[in-house]
């Protein structure tokens, strides 16, 4: 599942490269990857932007099968008991044998949509509607008591039987939900566009509580829950586009502390291991450590590109992709960089989308609000191989997706 | 000597063809944007004739087919089939040569533009082929009726499901509405309970569920962005 289980702490048992020997394999799709792999009995598992789902052999890349879906499935899979369950813009769950890739049911949502709103993020004409380039992933299901659970451009939160592919309760949120449920002692936790922060009871699908995120209703550029929350030890961690990291107590939903990130998306999902959170800012580009129990800060690194892509702890290193291009592998202790692996688009740099030094060339990307400049700036920039993807770590190998349309593992 | 120019010249096609076999990685710049290129070519089952499949990342293209594939000498020639094509430019097509060098240069040909590509051997080849209709369960096989909606007119299907033991199925699907449509089908894909009916040339899938209680495939017909409800049920034809 995304994040390595349904509490999604992000948490990978093991050691991960602290050096770059190579690239062990890289596996080419039609167009970009920005969800992130899952590992399954030696095979690598991820949804591709070019409508298929993949499964990949861990060792040698080569490929098991491919499934088409009817739309783009920028959604990471999960794998439980030989069934993968993946969302696609093709509106539907698709439940696939993880063997075969043979279809065992599909359940139609009401279908998808991105997050859009007037005005949204300054974009004019203002009062147009405008979907958001930025709202890259769907959601990714979360399995647990015999239910898929995932939520839906429709604002949805769905739970289907794992067996028939019925709909056991459907939750209602006021906006699009792309983030991945999580889950524990019964309870489902997520975020949804409408600002609000909902506890649901997986048995039942009644609302158990709800916490209020910020508004923008100018703009609507600081507003809505992206990220997918992580529960340890009775605290849901999530972040925000209200620039937020917030600390929920999971039984109550009482805010127990928030971290400001200065008006700067948080869309990473934290990584929650051993007393720390391990989350990266968008705008701000800043890699942060902070107490679990008071969201004090521990250690922050100044990086050079937004961070969409979530935190992979390992023993003592921490993956995280970088929008620029860069994988970047993190001592965990300290948050120095080990070393960066730069995807060769970004390398070549077409069009100068980066300066020399790897930020985003915002003054030529966005000379103009108007109109369809923005969204054909946001393509121009997702185009330079970024990685949205969260790295997967297993055996030693680390596994992630890139926008140049190749799922690459290091070693 | 005229036999050992003839055996020599066989000899060396049969050596440039086994250098073509394999993934062939590279480059093609067009003007403003640049996209990687990953072609596979081999030999087919039988030894003789050739298949490949090409990879396009950023245009969508993964695993399509090649047609019309030559493989003669030091030349390679072929069309992709079903992607970056359409009535009025036509097919996409790739001509390379082989060079001293081990790769493969030439052009990509679409819409009347060329550009020049390098691909670099990289690999044994890792053709993907297309996808072929499976056997069909007892359950599936037999006439099945039912009705679908497009614009406010009912259109009338009948689906044939025709199952021929271990080998692949075959069925014909004929829609009655203002006009009678004999959709031809070039694929038929049963997976647990789940049904995928096809035709490529009309552009028209059905797929569905078997719910065994009310005997019925309960689905939808696509139809490029339609997704049309349709249930069929069997009928009193049903063997």
């Amino acid at each position: 599942m995304f994040r390595g289980g349904p509490t999604h702490t992000g948490v990978y048992p093991g050691p991960g490269p602290r050096q770059f020997h190579g690239i062990k394999w890289r596996f080419p799709t039609g167009d970009r990857v920005v969800a992130s792999p899952v590992w399954s009995e030696g095979t690598i598992y991820f949804g591709g932007d070019d409508g298929n789902i993949y499964a990949v052999e861990a060792k040698s890349g080569r490929q098991l099968w491919k499934h088409s879906t009817g739309g783009p499935a920028p959604c990471t899979p999960a794998v439980v008991d030989g069934t993968l369950y993946v969302v696609s813009y093709d509106g539907k769950l698709h439940a696939l044998d993880a063997r075969t890739g043979g279809v065992k049911w599909k359940f139609a949502t009401d279908g998808e949509r991105r997050f859009e709103a007037k005005g949204i993020h300054g974009l004019q004409p203002k009062n147009q509607t405008i979907a958001d380039p930025f709202d890259v992933f769907l959601s990714s299901p979360v399995v647990a008591q015999g239910a898929v659970y995932f939520g839906s451009g429709d604002g949805n939160l769905y739970a289907v039987d794992t067996v028939t592919g019925a709909l056991r309760w459907k939750f209602p949120t006021g906006d699009v939900v792309h983030a991945s449920p999580a889950y524990a002692d019964g309870v489902l936790f997520f975020g949804s566009w409408d600002s609000y922060f909902y506890a649901v009871d997986a048995a039942t699908g009644k609302e158990k509580w709800r916490f209020h995120g910020g508004e923008d209703p100018m703009v609507h550029n600081q507003v809505g829950f992206q990220s997918s929350p992580a529960v340890v030890d009775g605290v849901v961690y999530t972040g925000c586009r209200d620039a937020q990291l917030y600390a929920l107590d999971a039984a109550t939903g009482k805010q127990k502390w928030h971290f400001d990130n200065a008006l700067s998306w948080v869309i990473s999902s934290p990584a929650v291991v051993d007393g720390k959170v391990y989350f990266a800012t968008s705008d701000s580009s800043l890699y942060h450590v902070v107490e679990a129990a008071t969201g004090k800060p521990i250690l922050k690194q100044q990086d050079k590109s937004y961070m969409f892509s979530s935190p992979a702890v390992t023993d003592d290193v921490v993956f995280i992709g970088v929008l620029n291009g860069t994988l970047q592998a993190r001592d965990r202790k300290s948050g120095e960089v080990l070393w960066n692996f730069e995807t060769e688009t970004s390398k070549k740099n077409n069009g100068w989308i980066l300066t020399a030094d790897r930020r985003f060339n915002e003054p030529l990307l966005y000379h103009s609000s108007w109109r369809e400049d923005p969204i054909v700036a946001a393509d121009r920039q997702f185009a330079i191989g970024g990685i949205f993807s969260s790295p997967l770590v297993m055996d030693g190998v680390v596994y992630f997706g890139s926008t140049d349309g190749y799922l690459y593992a290091l070693e | 000597m005229r036999l050992a120019t003839l055996v020599f010249l066989c000899a060396l096609s049969s050596v440039l063809g086994e250098d073509v076999s394999g993934r062939w990685e590279g480059s093609i710049q067009i003007p403003g944007r640049e996209f990687n290129l990953i072609v596979d070519l081999d030999r087919a089952a039988g030894g003789e004739s050739w298949v490949g499949s090409i990879i396009i990342p950023g245009l969508g293209v993964k695993g399509s087919q090649l047609s019309d594939l030559v493989v003669k000498d030091s030349d390679v020639s072929f069309a992709i089939k079903g992607a970056l094509a359409s009535e009025r430019v036509g097919q996409t097509k790739l001509k390379a040569q082989l060079n001293g060098a081990g790769e493969l240069t030439g052009d990509f040909l679409q819409a009347g533009n060329s550009a020049p590509f390098t691909l670099r051997k990289t690999g044994p080849p890792q053709v993907e082929l297309p996808r072929k209709s499976t056997g069909l369960g007892k359950d599936f096989a037999g006439e099945w009726k039912g009705d679908f909606e497009l614009n406010g007119y009912p259109r009338h299907v009948t689906l044939t499901l025709v199952e021929h033991g271990p080998n692949p199925a075959t069925a014909q699907m004929v829609i009655v509405g203002k006009r009678t449509t004999n959709a031809p089908i070039d694929l038929v894909i049963q997976e647990n309970n789940f049904l995928t009916v096809q035709s490529q040339e009309i552009g028209i899938t059905y797929e569905g569920r078997l719910r065994k209680e009310t005997g019925e495939i309960a689905g939808s017909v696509m139809l490029g962005s339609l997704e049309l409800p349709l249930v069929v049920k069997r009928t009193a034809a049903t063997p």
